[in-house]
């Protein structure tokens, strides 16, 4: 068999074999990898390369070796998911470089960092100045992760004592004007719900590069044709706004009428109006 | 415009809302948010009635206005 058929088989091969090892080694961001994983991902990947190449006599030999490192790490990884000892001994344990906004310098010298980029680990999580700093930790993986002293914290909904509607994440139901049943399912609507939402705001589906729906039932959409103006979704904000008129209204009728029981009504109804926009209120504006 | 016609459209509003607000009742996938929007479901229908009743009463007695 001539040589460039060999290597061409093997390497078809290998290309398949070790695309399917990477997969079964499971799916960890590269970047957030620990050190160790690294290096058997190189070894596996120098390995392949040798024996696509033919540079490996043996091909057996190569096999072996491979399967050692593709394996091993595998079974290291089981092996931590049921074990915490053996997950700290193979992934290392994090690291606290910052604790109640004080260095821990023993720390720092035990991973190995230098203040310098220490500094500049905390500048690229936004904590330019080191009196923000509450805690830090050196993960596993390397990445330093920083919690703000309380004061410097974004300031949530939460903090603010303002009630906010639950909203959960939207659905894509139109990419590239095809409609996406499965989504479409998923919120409970169908292609006939879509079909007249599209009609009702003037658009073709074929126009449509992306459509989502979001959790309160309103679609939004984005065309291929931008000089296309769109009403975008405001029904929410109407329905207020029509609520405050009618309350106005109520108002205005107690203050007008004469008749001591009309006056009573309008006053009650008002104010019932009045308690029920409140509780509107983040469901419709926020 | 009289205050019957006044009230009567105050009535068309709510009616309106109570459409808009069955329909994200329906829409949302949240069971607290649908909660919130039967409530005012609710409300809004007392008013309703009580506005509909004082209605026929104003209509009652300006009788020429009737149908504005």
């Amino acid at each position: 068999m001539q040589t460039w058929i060999q290597i061409l088989i093997s390497s078809v091969s290998l290309f398949f074999l070790l695309f399917i090892s990477i997969r079964l080694m499971g799916k960890r961001n590269i970047v957030r990898m620990t050190p160790f994983r690294f290096v058997s991902y190189i070894i596996i990947a120098v390995i392949t390369a040798l024996m696509s190449l033919n540079l490996i006599a043996n091909l057996a030999f190569g096999l072996i070796a491979l399967g050692v490192w593709v394996l091993f790490p595998i079974a290291l990884d089981y092996l931590s998911l049921k074990s915490k000892w053996i997950h700290d001994i193979v992934n290392g344990k994090e690291t606290v470089l910052i604790k109640h906004g004080k260095i821990m310098e023993e720390n720092l010298l035990q991973t190995r960092l230098t203040a310098e980029e220490l500094l500049r680990e905390l500048r690229t999580k936004n904590a330019f100045s080191l009196a923000d700093v509450e805690f830090a930790v050196m993960e596993d993986t390397g990445d330093i992760n920083v919690f703000m002293k309380s004061h410097k914290n974004p300031v949530s909904s939460y903090n603010l004592g303002i009630k906010v509607a639950p909203l959960a994440e939207p659905q894509t139901v139109i990419l590239d004007g095809n409609m996406l049943d499965e989504s479409l399912f998923s919120l409970g609507f169908n292609r006939e719900w879509l079909n007249i939402q599209l009609e009702t705001m003037g658009v073709s589906i074929d126009n449509v590069f992306i459509g989502q729906v979001d959790s309160s039932g309103d679609l939004y959409l984005d065309l291929f044709d931008d000089s296309v103006q769109l009403p975008q979704p405001k029904v929410k904000e109407m329905l207020y706004a029509n609520f405050e008129s009618s309350q106005a209204n109520l108002m205005s009728f107690a203050l007008e009428t004469n008749n001591k029981e009309a006056k009573k009504m309008y006053s009650e109804h008002a104010e019932a109006l009045g308690q029920l926009m409140e509780k509107l209120k983040p469901y419709l504006l926020r | 415009m009289t205050v019957a016609s006044q009230v009567k459209k105050t009535i068309a509003t709510l009616k309106g809302n109570q459409g808009t607000l069955r329909l994200y009742a329906l829409q949302t996938r949240d069971e607290e948010t649908k909660l919130v929007y039967n409530e005012a479901l609710k409300t809004t229908g007392r008013i309703i009635n009580d506005l509909e009743g004082r209605m026929q009463i104003l209509e009652y007695s300006e009788p020429q206005y009737k149908g504005n």
